[in-house]
């Protein structure tokens, strides 16, 4: 029936949607409103799939884990284990400029790519961690869909509420001070490099939820399934697209930058097979241009942070 | 007011982004004269040095320069026309040499650029033997004749000072003092924004008071400084 | 191990590697002195170098050597172009979108290279080089090239940078960016400038690190953690501190395999760097920091 593909399809896209959504909020906390660039989302993501993998997954011959805890403790699990592969990193980079920060977390991401690559024990290499339980993953195909886009929603909102919140709350002002002007704030003697980690910490932990849901929802997590370039950039374009420092910018940022994206693997699986691999790299040209193209057309985003003060913080924060 | 200014700003309102800092300032520099700028804080003293070399645009008010309108011009403009300009801190290169520093005031002129350098050395003989040092291994006050012997290398019709003496000892007040009576005897006019303003008054032959941004008083250093009201305000009685 | 195997398994390959990390990290300082941010697309702007002399090799079946110079001055156009398309407009914005920017043009770059050349390993010239002898000292022809290669250009640069105009210039904007503009440099041409010089040497860089091993897609964005490691080792903005922290980090990472399983030899460059923003972030020879 025409109708029911359609619908799971739909069903099966909006689950990426929150899961991106998860991840573009915790970008939204270490750019939109802190001014980090983390340049290695992806590697906190595949910290958080793979911690709760092993957290939850079945017991194997000669490999950590094997624990089988319930799901939710994996989750929790995730966002602990990003947490702390974040702290150290930030502790020290996040007193200079957010320049060493990217660099520091492209190494971050690349040495857990070569982990995950290449340590049987740990993560089975290129085999990856598979047959990881899935929340209602008992039910009939639709149902058991449905089911997880029902969790996957239930933790955006919260996470949503919860960043929101921050945003608001007197910490989400003072982040937002110090991002605009470095200089005032650190006259007022707060301790700008801690805020920052706090902010860096608090992102890096949902990104290893956001992992997390991925992987129980595919019950499997691989190096192949992470490319982190490709990751990395399509959060970074959602949020910028979506509108940096709005937590509703990010979310519908997350639901258009994927929906594009996803066409376009619509419109390059038209293409005669030999000419799939480049239109796979034709693709990623294209978000690393759109990429550009909002930076210098849009840089507010679709919903900029706030009416009265949007494009202040592209135009005077930093040095 | 002076009879052939070489400098004259009229009207000048303007800051920073969106605050004015400026609200109207009038002031003129003539040949060969040392004019000084004092002030209470915050009164606009370095930001009219910065609006007249261009760093700050401002709103409105004119700024003539021999028979030029400069307003608006960039700072690399302004400097080919004639004026110098010493920036209250970090005003060296500090990992270059002396001598490299001078050659970067000079960086617009083509030739004659061992004159230029051999003028700023008889003004300043203490560089000459710390001219392959690097200028942020000197002293204050070396450091000090360096920035102005890179502001002179072009032979500048007009001399901005922003705080010349600002955390220098006396002994090398007095030293800067002396170079800015030497500057202006090789023919350089001199407009200088003072913290210390009796000094300032002492040594300039006219000056301005400003305060908010506007004209306060203005007149001889020896008027000013005879001023009740003006010493009250400015002078700690 | 004696002395000998020492040299000829570790020592001469840290040092060719360690001259190719040298080139690159040049770059990297040069954009962080001067121009005052992170370039993320530098590893990638010296694959395109190594794959335009591999283009040109294939074209006109001339020697890679040869085709050198005309693909550093190819790279040099795509660099300062870089710049007028991606990277000027912001210069009044955040510095740190500059580096957000330059992320993009990696992923960009990359991506031109995997469509045009594809993802499989190639080579410039088939077949096996043996390496000659010399007392015991064994260096590949390639490896003989590469060092003198490196050496010229440092000096040049060196020469350029310490005695001439413009390279003077260059390093005033290092200095003091403010003060460059107010005694008249001309801070655009400088701008300019400096992408040049640092497309010339990132293409040597990318062309080296091709000769000597092989060229892929990626090789360029896996010596980016090197490159920055060898540069804040150094000392950010100081050529010789480039100079010197890329031939720490090549050799040591050679010398690496020694305890570390070879996959984990970029973990090498990740550990020195966050070693020393933690413990001396100006470097050896005292750079700045940003």
């Amino acid at each position: 029936m025409e109708w029911l593909g359609l619908l799971n399809y739909a069903v099966f896209m909006a689950i990426f949607i929150g899961i991106y959504a998860i991840l573009a909020l915790g970008l939204n906390i270490q750019w939109g409103l802190t001014g980090l660039f983390n340049a290695g989302i992806a590697g906190f993501f595949a910290v958080g799939a793979y911690t709760s993998a092993i957290l939850t997954g079945p017991a194997v011959e000669g490999r950590l884990g094997g624990f089988e805890l319930p799901v939710a403790v994996g989750w929790i699990g995730a966002m602990v284990m990003a947490g702390l592969i974040a702290w150290p990193i930030g502790k020290i980079t996040l007193r200079f400029r957010s320049d060493y920060l990217a660099v520091a977390t492209i190494g971050v991401a690349e040495i857990i790519r070569l982990v995950a690559k290449s340590e049987d024990w740990l993560t089975n290499s290129a085999r990856g961690l598979n047959n990881l339980p899935r929340p209602f993953g008992d039910l009939d195909y639709l149902f058991s869909q449905l089911a997880y886009l029902g969790l996957v929603l239930f933790c955006l909102a919260l996470v949503y509420l919860l960043v929101e919140h921050q945003f608001r709350s007197p910490w989400g002002r003072m982040m937002r001070a110090i991002r605009d002007n470095e200089t005032a704030a650190a006259s007022l003697g707060k301790d700008i490099a801690f805020r920052r980690l706090q902010a860096f910490l608090f992102g890096a932990c949902l990104m290893g939820l956001g992992g997390a849901l991925l992987a129980h929802f595919n019950r499997s997590i691989t190096p192949e399934g992470i490319d982190p370039m490709i990751t990395t950039f399509l959060i970074w374009i959602m949020l910028i697209l979506g509108g940096s420092g709005n937590n509703r910018g990010a979310i519908l940022g997350a639901a258009v930058v994927w929906i594009i994206w996803s066409m376009t693997e619509f419109a390059t699986d038209q293409l005669p097979t030999e000419m799939a691999i480049q239109a796979k790299y034709i693709r990623a040209f294209l978000i690393g241009l759109m990429l550009q193209l909002v930076l210098r057309f849009r840089p507010e985003g679709l919903l900029p942070e706030d009416p009265t003060r949007a494009g202040r913080k592209t135009g005077g924060g930093g040095s | 007011m002076t009879a052939d200014p070489i400098l004259s700003v009229a009207g000048a309102v303007g800051g920073y982004g969106g605050a004015d800092i400026l609200h109207g300032i009038d002031l003129t520099v003539g040949r060969r004269e040392i004019v000084g700028v004092i002030g209470p804080n915050g009164a606009g003293k370095s930001t009219v040095l910065k609006a007249i070399f261009g760093l700050i645009r401002l709103r409105q008010g004119s700024i003539r320069f021999e028979d030029q309108d400069i307003a608006g011009w960039p700072p690399n403009r302004i400097v080919r026309c004639g004026i110098g300009y010493v920036p209250q801190v970090d005003n060296v290169f500090r990992e270059m040499t002396v001598q490299e520093n001078l050659e970067m005031g000079a960086f617009l002129r083509r030739e004659g650029l061992e004159a230029a350098l051999e003028r700023v050395y008889v003004l300043f003989p203490d560089l000459v033997e710390k001219r392959r040092k690097p200028a942020g291994s000197l002293s204050g006050g070396q450091r000090q004749m360096v920035a102005f012997g890179r502001a002179l290398m072009l032979d500048p019709q007009l001399l901005l000072l922003d705080e010349p003496t600002a955390g220098l000892s006396p002994r090398y007040c007095e030293q800067i003092f002396q170079i800015i009576r030497d500057v202006r005897a090789a023919g350089v006019a001199v407009l200088l924004v003072e913290q210390h303003a009796k000094q300032a008054l002492a040594f300039s032959d006219r000056a301005y008071v400003l305060a908010s941004g506007r004209n306060r008083a203005e007149g001889s250093g020896a008027d000013l400084l005879a001023d009740r009201e003006i010493a009250q305000m400015f002078l700690g009685g | 191990m004696d002395l000998l195997s020492f040299l000829n398994f570790y020592l001469v390959p840290g040092i060719v590697l360690g001259s190719i990390y040298a080139l690159g990290a040049i770059g990297i300082t040069l954009v962080f002195g001067v121009l005052r941010f992170a370039h993320l697309a530098h590893g990638d702007m010296a694959t395109m170098g190594a794959f335009l002399v591999l283009a040109l090799v294939a074209g006109t079946g001339m020697n890679p050597w040869l085709a050198l110079p005309f693909a550093m001055i190819a790279t040099a156009g795509i660099a300062v172009g870089l710049h007028w398309l991606f990277y000027e407009h912001l210069r009044r914005r955040s510095a740190i979108l500059t580096v957000i920017a330059s992320l993009g043009v990696a992923l960009m770059l990359r991506a031109i290279v995997q469509v045009v050349w594809g993802v499989d390993s190639l080579t410039y010239v088939g077949g096996i080089v043996r390496p000659e002898s010399y007392f015991g000292i064994r260096i590949k022809d390639r490896e003989f090239w590469t060092l003198a290669a490196t050496v010229v250009l440092v000096v040049a640069l060196m020469l350029f940078l310490g005695y001439t105009r413009w390279g003077k210039a260059m390093r005033a904007m290092s200095d003091n960016p403010d003060l460059a503009q107010l005694s008249g440099i001309d801070t655009r041409l400088t701008t300019i400038l400096t992408w040049t010089i640092i497309g010339l040497l990132g293409a040597a860089a990318g062309f080296f690190l091709g000769i000597n091993t092989e060229l892929k897609s990626l090789m360029g964005w896996y010596m980016l953690l090197p490159m920055f490691a060898a540069a804040i080792l150094g000392g950010v903005g100081r050529v010789e501190g480039a100079v010197l922290g890329g031939m720490i980090i090549g050799i040591a990472e050679e010398c690496s395999v020694i305890f570390l399983p070879s996959e984990y030899k970029s973990a090498l460059a990740f550990a020195v760097l966050l070693i020393m923003l933690a413990l001396r972030p100006t470097g050896l020879l005292r750079g700045k920091v940003l």
